[in-house]
């Protein structure tokens, strides 16, 4: 076997989609203080890969409309190969990371990115983002929007999808 | 140990070999993208032995197997200590399959980005057509030719890539897709696609276009959510049309106009309004968020249901400011344009926290100053100058959703605003809202005060109404607590005084955005409903309405007077944008006095006071108190 035991660096590119909005007006109108709605990617391999309503997504990092990450951090190394870790992704993509299977809440960009993150470094990503959705969840308010929010599905455009089944609806 | 690991019946030998070699056996997780399994396997032993176990619990061969822990593939020779690999952790497994070359889109990551990166897929109603034709195989050979970034065209140049673009539909939607990234980034690209010959065919023949348009899935996921397009894109002559539109831009232009002069037509009818922000919600906007998401979207713009509204924009100060005066003269376009924006935030924001405006009693939400504060005056000032504003807010469908399910759920609605941190310091308040929100909830159902709500000139009045008040407020201070008292469920010597507080806690729609504007709506809802019983009855009947449960307790007649206060603040701040001095504000009439010949000033302003600015009726109480 010739491996050349190369390792690539993972980061996660976080991204407030709410762009600032969130930090000012979510004391006021949920009741408790949000930084940000976070949307998360994982780069690797020089391309970003997300989670949306579309599915499972790559673009080049920064290439959706999102622009630059409001911040990244760094997951670490992994040895993981790009042919692997599309093998990988496709396999997601296939059973529970499908376009159908996004859900706002419980099964977003965030899901994804964390699943993703423990597969390539072990690493889990930072609590406050996977624990947004509960947070919003645990005010009366959210729990009042949740119906009209659980038809929302964090699609940032740009990007291409990777178990793409256009035309086989 | 190697010797073992090929048979099969050996399995119990096999892990008593393993548990014999070594100390503990730990269940370790193996984890695949589509499924997780429980292996036990001795703390010391390699790799290789852990891919057996592997390999018959998920019934694929060991080479296929690859494992991950830690960002470190596990190759056969290591061993799990080696890696760390303890009691309860989980490692994860990749079973390589024939598919895997396949799935892959691009040959090495090296490979300059033209098959991978992507870009939108299929942009809204006009450009599909020109960015479609790019996609073709066909289209591949003439697009490049006229139009010449190199760095589109080297993938298309480099041949290998063409042979891979049979491959996978995913091949040929990233080229596509990267197609309409490049045109984007380039209008003169688009207009060079355009001129080229064979592309202007294909245009020309609605088929083919049709077929395009309908192969994209955004599109489809649209024609799904909407049948009209679908009926639109099936009239041949219609995308005949459309498609001469996209090659000319100056007859796109010229078609835009008349549409928008069209559009400002309808409006003026009565009810046209009306019916073109239906239009305008049911049909354009799904298709603008449809294309909006493909180059900007901000993904809380699909909250309030079916991907309308952008969410969460703040809600007051300048960002309204520039919005046209509906009444001036109708520019066309502009109005048509703006008003479904405002559609757009106000609906959204009136979503928001209009459970928490419990606008009956905001009255006394408004005597705590938060009135005063600019935020709330510049909102004012914008509803003032924006009636549609609340129009707008209030016929958005989902606010009507949701305050129907406020008024069967009043816990909720009670719990929202109890949690709402305006309120939050005041219990008192808080009790009061509870009173009365049931009720209010009912008022708010009431047909008749949204329709008030929503007709513009019944605002003007209102705002009429509040500058009176305001006059009356500073003029008269003590002629305000004596209204009080009777204003509430009993008659009162003013019949809009009476009317006022009566229709407070009811007729006040809910759909204003923020807690602080919510006091708003409530300002012009009381003076609403009591517009059209107009002046004459004394409102012995009116008033008895839905305040009857509240007594004309103090602290009922304390609500009234911050209420009124804050009319008069209000007001003076937002509505009129005059100052309080009567003095300042009479200047005018003022000066005609004067210029008349009555010359004593002070008498002068009390007559207008009193006439409110009537000069007529302010020569004749001057006439008539002078003692001369």
């Amino acid at each position: 076997m010739d491996q050349e035991n190369t390792s690539f660096s993972v980061k996660l590119y976080i991204y407030d989609i709410s762009k600032g909005m969130a930090r000012q007006l979510s004391s006021a109108m949920l009741g408790k203080q949000l930084d940000g709605i976070w949307h998360t990617a994982v780069v690797i391999h020089g391309e970003e890969f997300f989670y949306g309503g579309e599915g499972i997504s790559s673009c080049p990092p920064g290439g959706t409309i999102l622009g630059h990450p409001d911040s990244v951090v760094d997951l670490g190394e992994t040895e993981v190969t790009d042919d692997l870790f599309m093998n990988y992704l496709t396999s997601l993509g296939e059973s529970t990371y499908s376009a159908e299977s996004y859900k706002l809440f419980e099964h977003n960009c965030n899901t994804f990115s964390n699943e993703v993150a423990q597969f390539l470094t072990g690493r889990k990503i930072p609590s406050y983002i996977t624990d947004l959705p509960s947070e919003v969840l645990s005010t009366p308010f959210g729990q009042l929007l949740r119906p009209l929010l659980d038809s929302v599905a964090i699609t940032p455009p740009g990007s291409n999808s990777i178990n793409g089944r256009y035309g086989q609806r | 140990m190697a010797e073992n690991s090929g048979t099969d019946p050996a399995v119990n030998t096999n892990t008593e070999e393993n548990a014999s070699t070594s100390g503990t056996i730990i269940m370790v997780t193996v984890k695949t993208p589509k499924d997780k399994e429980e292996i036990a396997i001795s703390e010391d032993s390699s790799v290789a032995q852990f891919k057996e176990e592997i390999s018959k619990r998920f019934k694929a061969k060991q080479d296929q197997l690859v494992l991950i822990f830690a960002g470190k593939i596990l190759k056969d020779g290591d061993t799990l200590n080696q890696h760390g690999i303890k009691d309860g952790l989980t490692v994860h497994l990749v079973i390589k399959t024939a598919q895997n070359s396949q799935a892959s889109v691009s040959t090495t990551p090296g490979t300059p980005p033209v098959n991978r990166s992507g870009s939108g897929t299929g942009t809204g109603t006009a450009n599909p057509s020109p960015a479609s034709p790019g996609g073709t195989a066909q289209g591949t050979g003439p697009t490049p030719a006229p139009a010449q970034p190199a760095n589109l065209l080297s993938g298309f140049g480099d041949l290998s890539n063409l042979a891979g673009m049979g491959m996978g539909s995913s091949n040929f939607m990233e080229l596509q897709q990267q197609m309409q990234r490049q045109l984007m980034s380039n209008p003169e690209m688009l207009s060079q696609i355009m001129e080229n010959p064979l592309v202007q065919n294909m245009m020309s023949n609605p088929d083919l276009m049709r077929q395009m348009i309908v192969a994209n899935p955004q599109m489809q996921s649209l024609m799904e959510r909407n049948p009209e397009i679908s009926h639109m894109l099936n009239n041949p002559e219609l995308m005949r049309q459309t498609m001469e539109l996209a090659r000319n831009p100056a007859m796109m232009q010229e078609m835009m106009r008349n549409q928008d002069r069209a559009l400002s037509n309808l409006e003026s009818i009565p009810g046209g309004y009306n019916a073109l922000r239906r239009m305008y919600t049911d049909i354009q906007e799904p298709m603008f968020s449809a294309a909006r998401e493909q180059f900007g979207n901000n993904p809380f713009s699909a909250l309030g249901g079916n991907g309308e509204n952008s969410g969460v924009q703040p809600s007051r100060t300048e960002n309204r400011e520039p919005l046209p005066n509906p009444w001036g003269p109708p520019t066309p376009g502009s109005t048509e344009n703006r008003p479904p924006g405002t559609t757009t935030s106000s609906s959204t924001s009136g979503t928001t926290p209009s459970v928490s405006n419990p606008l009956g009693i905001d009255a006394s939400s408004l005597g705590n100053g938060m009135f005063n504060s600019p935020g709330m005056q510049s909102l004012m000032q914008q509803i003032s100058e924006n009636p549609q504003l609340m129009q707008n807010m209030l016929s958005a469908p989902y606010m009507r959703s949701m305050m129907q399910s406020l008024a069967q759920n009043p816990d909720v609605a009670s719990q929202v605003l109890m949690n709402n941190p305006l309120f939050a310091g005041n219990p008192q308040l808080q009790e009061q809202l509870r009173h009365q929100l049931p009720v209010f909830l009912q008022q708010m159902q009431n047909p008749e005060a949204l329709g008030v709500m929503t007709n513009p000139r019944a605002m003007q009045a209102l705002m009429q109404i509040q500058q009176g008040l305001q006059t009356l407020q500073t003029e008269c201070p003590g002629l305000m607590p004596s209204l009080v008292p009777g204003g509430l469920p009993g008659g009162l010597p003013g019949g809009l005084p009476g009317g006022i507080p009566a229709g407070m806690p009811g007729g006040i729609p809910g759909g204003i955005p923020g807690v602080i504007p919510g006091g708003i709506p409530g300002v012009p809802g009381p003076a609403a409903s009591s517009v059209p019983p107009e002046n004459p009855p004394p409102p012995s009947g009116q008033g008895s309405t839905p305040t009857s449960s509240a007594g004309a307790s103090p602290s009922q007649q304390q609500l009234m007077q911050q209420m009124l206060q804050m009319f008069a603040g209000g007001s003076a701040g937002g509505i009129a944008g005059s100052p309080q001095t009567p003095e300042v504000r009479f200047q005018g009439q003022l000066d005609q006095l004067t210029a008349m010949g009555f010359i004593n000033r002070e008498a002068n302003l009390q007559a207008l006071i009193a006439t409110g600015g009537d000069i007529n009726a302010a020569i004749e109480r001057l006439l008539g108190s002078q003692p001369s």
